[in-house]
Formats: structure tokens, sequence, C-alpha cells
């Protein structure tokens, strides 16, 4: 875990890290990530990953509507609105 | 008339034999939430609501299992037209069109919500520190964390305030609280309570509970809180006991696994005390002790730091500031609104678990963190399902100590990770676990933790119940010993 590890990290993230913080913060995840580590000494070959604590497939329903429409009410909650869309800064010239 | 420290039992029986009226109840919460605005354990309240919702309650009485029961809700779970934070600043102006499925479920059984409950922020913390509104306090001493995720629920109930609050634990969210503020929480079975509204932090691993002040309570609760729901794929569709039940079943030729492999060296010796004296009184209520191993159990810890930060970094991907939430003033284009809002929007805590998670799923580094992380994570199921096919429940100290000070974990993050090591492992397995008062460290409460087999909560809450009607650690108070 270095400055530029960071750097690359938070850009996936779409973090900016403020640069009196970034020392530190590169230091805690190096740490973190020394700590998690020592999962390598485990011998887990053969040993199919678990995703999830339920094993069983989820079960299937029918197709059928029963969602209602919250169209209003879902763009009121939103930052930036008109009557049908969420609206962003340009994207497109 | 005072429902103060009385459980929901108590007031059940106070409201049919009409010594006290519903609006009573809820006049009487908002005076105690006044009277304890120093613990900072409300975000949001629903006065004028709740009120409205008691006086129809007593002009129409109700038969439901919980009618006019005051209760706080977790302010991560989402409410109809109720502000709901997530202790973020990127939530403090959402105001959800919907409620959560379990929300709906205790206002059907006839629960008033009477506010939404601080909690670390996107339930990433375990101190209540990490919260955009501030610490909690805990009832027990005024510069004590009330631990967390679920720092307010657990703080209302110790200070009597409500006799029910609902949390979350991912980690150890209901229980280390619990602990930590002399009450009882149970997380129950992975997929037993509905996830939907409530906002996810890592999916395979959140799970909603009661917190309240005795078993019986819990079950009370959690009879209604489960439900199978078609809107989350991973609600079970299985059997659901009335957990009310078997709690008063004989512990009798029941076997209760010590681990014997658990790491307690780091312990105070009055915490082992209290611990070991437990399981001796398990043992005068009928119970044998019988030595199990866990051989991967001190792995819990890292294990989780790898899947619920890969989980969060996913799952926090949808606060982009463009569909609902904060957004960041004048961004010059779509790029500069998401890095901007998010970054004012989350704190360190949050924001150092999504960097961590993006690094553990990135592009050369997936094997060797996240599939690693889920191997070892079911070699730690495998040894929990090998331990159960000899006891019944386990038994281990819920947290390394009582309640500490505020700001007393330093800076390191490790140190307020490694708070969760006893109660993680029941998450990464999905059992059901429970935390009870157990005991008094120089004032200070301290749980036990009951772990269950795969949807046996009904056996945690048994052996939780009869240890107390056997002591009276769940009876005590920051004010002293309930009458």
């Amino acid at each position: 875990m270095d400055k530029k590890t960071v750097t690359t990290i938070s850009y996936l993230s779409r973090l900016k890290i403020d640069s009196e913080k970034e020392h530190k913060i590169v230091k805690d995840l190096d740490n973190i990530i020394k700590f998690v580590d020592q999962l390598n000494g485990v011998d887990t070959s053969s040993i199919e990953p678990l995703t999830n604590p339920l094993e069983k497939t989820a079960k299937t329903r029918k197709d059928e509507v029963t969602a209602k429409n919250l169209k209003k009410e879902l763009l009121e909650v939103a930052p930036s609105a008109n009557e049908d869309y969420f609206l962003v800064p340009r994207v497109v010239e | 008339m005072t429902i103060k420290y009385k459980t929901i039992k108590e007031i059940k029986q106070m409201i049919s034999q009409k010594d006290i009226s519903n609006k009573e109840i809820v006049e009487e919460v908002y005076k105690l939430i006044d009277k304890n605005s120093h613990l900072n354990a409300f975000v949001t309240l629903n006065k004028d609501k709740s009120i409205k919702k008691a006086e129809n309650l007593d002009n129409n009485p109700s038969d439901s299992s919980l009618a006019g029961i005051p209760i706080a809700q977790k302010d991560l779970f989402c409410t109809k037209g109720i502000r709901t934070t997530c202790g973020s600043k990127i939530l403090d102006n959402f105001i959800p069109p919907y409620s959560a499925t379990v929300i709906e479920n205790l206002e059907n059984a006839g629960c008033i919500s009477v506010g939404k409950t601080n909690m670390d922020e996107f339930a990433m913390g375990s101190s209540n520190e990490t919260s955009f509104f501030g610490n909690v306090h805990n009832p027990w001493g005024e510069n004590l964390v009330p631990g967390g995720s679920s720092g307010g629920s657990a703080s209302a109930v110790a200070a009597g305030i409500v006799p029910a609050a609902s949390g979350t634990d991912t980690g150890g969210s209901i229980r280390q609280p619990a602990s930590l503020c002399g009450i009882t929480g149970i997380k129950p079975t992975y997929g037993r309570v509905s996830r939907w509204g409530m906002i996810a932090f890592a999916s395979s691993l959140d799970q909603a509970g009661p917190m309240a002040r005795t078993a019986e309570d819990c079950a009370l609760l959690l009879n209604e809180m489960c439900s199978h729901d078609i809107k989350d794929t991973t609600s079970l569709d299985e059997n659901i006991p009335n957990f009310e039940d078997s709690i008063n079943e004989s512990l009798k030729g029941k076997k209760v696994g010590v681990v014997k492999d658990l790491d307690l060296s780091s312990l105070d010796n009055d915490v082992i005390g209290v611990y070991e004296s437990s399981l001796q009184e398990f043992v005068s209520l009928g119970a044998e002790l019988v030595d199990i191993s866990l051989p991967n159990l001190s792995l819990s810890v890292p294990t989780y730091y790898v899947v619920a930060p890969a989980e969060c970094s996913s799952n926090l991907s949808r606060f982009d500031g463009v569909k609902f939430g904060r957004r960041s003033e004048n961004p010059k284009d779509l790029e500069e609104l998401y890095i901007q809002t998010r970054s004012e929007g989350f704190g360190d805590e949050v924001k150092r678990r999504i960097l961590i998670g993006s690094y553990v799923l990135s592009s050369g580094y997936y094997d060797a963190y996240y599939k690693k992380a889920q191997q070892v994570r079911r070699l730690i199921k495998k040894d929990f399902d090998e331990a159960f096919s000899d006891v019944d429940v386990i038994m281990t100290p819920t947290t390394r100590g009582p309640a500490f000070e505020i700001g007393s974990k330093g800076s390191d993050p490790i140190q307020m990770y490694l708070e969760d090591l006893f109660t993680i492992s029941a998450n990464l397995a999905g059992l059901p676990a429970m935390s009870l008062p157990n005991g008094n460290i120089d004032n200070k409460p301290i749980g036990l933790q009951i772990i269950g087999n795969f949807l046996d909560e009904s056996t945690i809450l048994n052996f939780g119940h009869m240890y107390q009607t056997k002591t009276n650690w769940h009876m005590f108070t920051p004010e002293g010993v309930k009458p």
C-alpha cells in the first residue's frame, strides 16, 4: 500500500482524499491490509468460497407486477429533477 | 404510574388493566427523551403521528400483540415520511417514500415508532463515535460509549426511555451495544428478518433484530419482526415458530458448548470471572458444559475486514448525489458531481472501508483477498456446523470488557475492529446470537453471548429467559436495581 495505490483506489471509489489526511489514510490502509494478510497462512486449497450463509438457491416467484408506480414520489426526493427525469450536469455537448 | 425501565410485558399489563392510557405512555416517552437529551440517542422524533396513533388506540382499543408499545427505530430503516439518515451527512435530508418491511411488521403489530435512533455512520463502528450527528452517551456513565453501531437504540432502552428498539447487526452491532448498555438483544439467523428497506452495508452479513430489557420481550418482538418477504430474495421461506412457546422449557440435559480455543488472554480477570460464573449458573439450571473446538475462530476479524468492506464499497456506490440524498454544490461536470458529493457526504471511517473494499476487489487482488476470505469464511462456518452436532448453544463473553471512554481507542482503526472479536463469527456463519447482561464490573454492565444453531432462535431465547428467571442482572439500571 502506497500513495500511488491509494490514488488509484480513491479514483475507483470516486472519492477525493484531502492532502492533509493522505498520510494517515495510507498508513491506516497499510495496517489493515497487513492485518488481513494473516489469512494467507491458511491452507484453503480445495475449499469452495462461501459468498452467502444461505446456500439454498433463491426461490423463484410468478412474474407478476406488484410494485406501484412511485415515479412522482421518487422524483420528489431527488436533488434535481423535472417531471420525468433525474437531472445532472450536461454530459453530451 | 411510569413506564420508565418497564418491560413490554409490564406495559402490556398496565394498558390492559387501564392503569395508564396509550396517550399517557407516549407523552411520558417524549418527556423522558427530553430529560435524557444529553445522551444524544435520537436523531429525529415522530411526535405528532405517535400521539395521534396513541389517541386512536385509546378510542379504539386493539388486541394486536404489541398495541401501544413505544419503540425506537434505528435510523438505518427507511420510514415513510420520516427522515432516515443512517447517521450520515450524505442522507441528512432524505425522507423515504416507503417503509422497511420490518418497520411495517412492527407497526402492524401495534408498535408506535416514537423516533429514529442515532448510530455509527452506515453502521460502521463499535462506539457510536462515527455518527455525523455526534456521539451517543451511555446512560451508565457520562463519558462512556454505548457501543455501536446500534448505540442510540441501546442507550434509549438502557435509560428506560422506551422498552424496545430495533437494531441491525453486521458484525455485532446489536450484541456489542447490548452488552455495553446492560440490555438484551438478539441477531436472528441470516434471512429470518427481511432486509427490504434496510440501508445495506454488507448484504451477506446484515440482519435486523430486537433490543429490549429481557429475553422474553425479545421473543415478543421477534415474533412480529420475522416474515417471509418476496421483496428480499434472501428472506427465508421457513416456518416461523412462536418464540414465546418454548422459553420456559427446562434446560435439564441441554448442552452448552464452551469454546476451548477461545483466546481469553487479552481479557481482564473480572471479565473472565463474570463469564465463568454465568456458565456455572447454567449448570445449576441443569445444562451440561461441553468443550468444543472452533479452530478458525481467531480468523473471524481479518475475514470480516475483507468481506464487509468489499460488500460495502459495492453497496455504497449508490450514493452518488443523483437520485436521493445530498448533492454537492455547483459541480462542473458529472464526474465532479459524484466525487464531490461522496467526498463531502461520507465520514472518515466510511471512506476507509470503501477504499479497502475497492482494493480487495480490484483486478489482481481479488483472488488474494476476496476469494481467500470467502474460503476462510467457509472454514469458520464448517467449525460451527461440526460443533452444533454435539451442543444446543455455544457461549462466549459478548465483549472484551465493559463500556470504554469516548475517544479512548485512539486513532488506530484495528483496535476498534477487535471490539467485535467474539461477535463477528456468527454473522460470517449466518447464525442467530444473543447478548444478555450477566454481570457488572465497576458499576458498568457486561454481557454474555449465546450463539444458536441455524434457525434455532427459540433455544437461545429459552436459555436467556431461564437465566433471567434465576439472576437479576437484567434488572440493573443506571439508577440501581429495578424494584
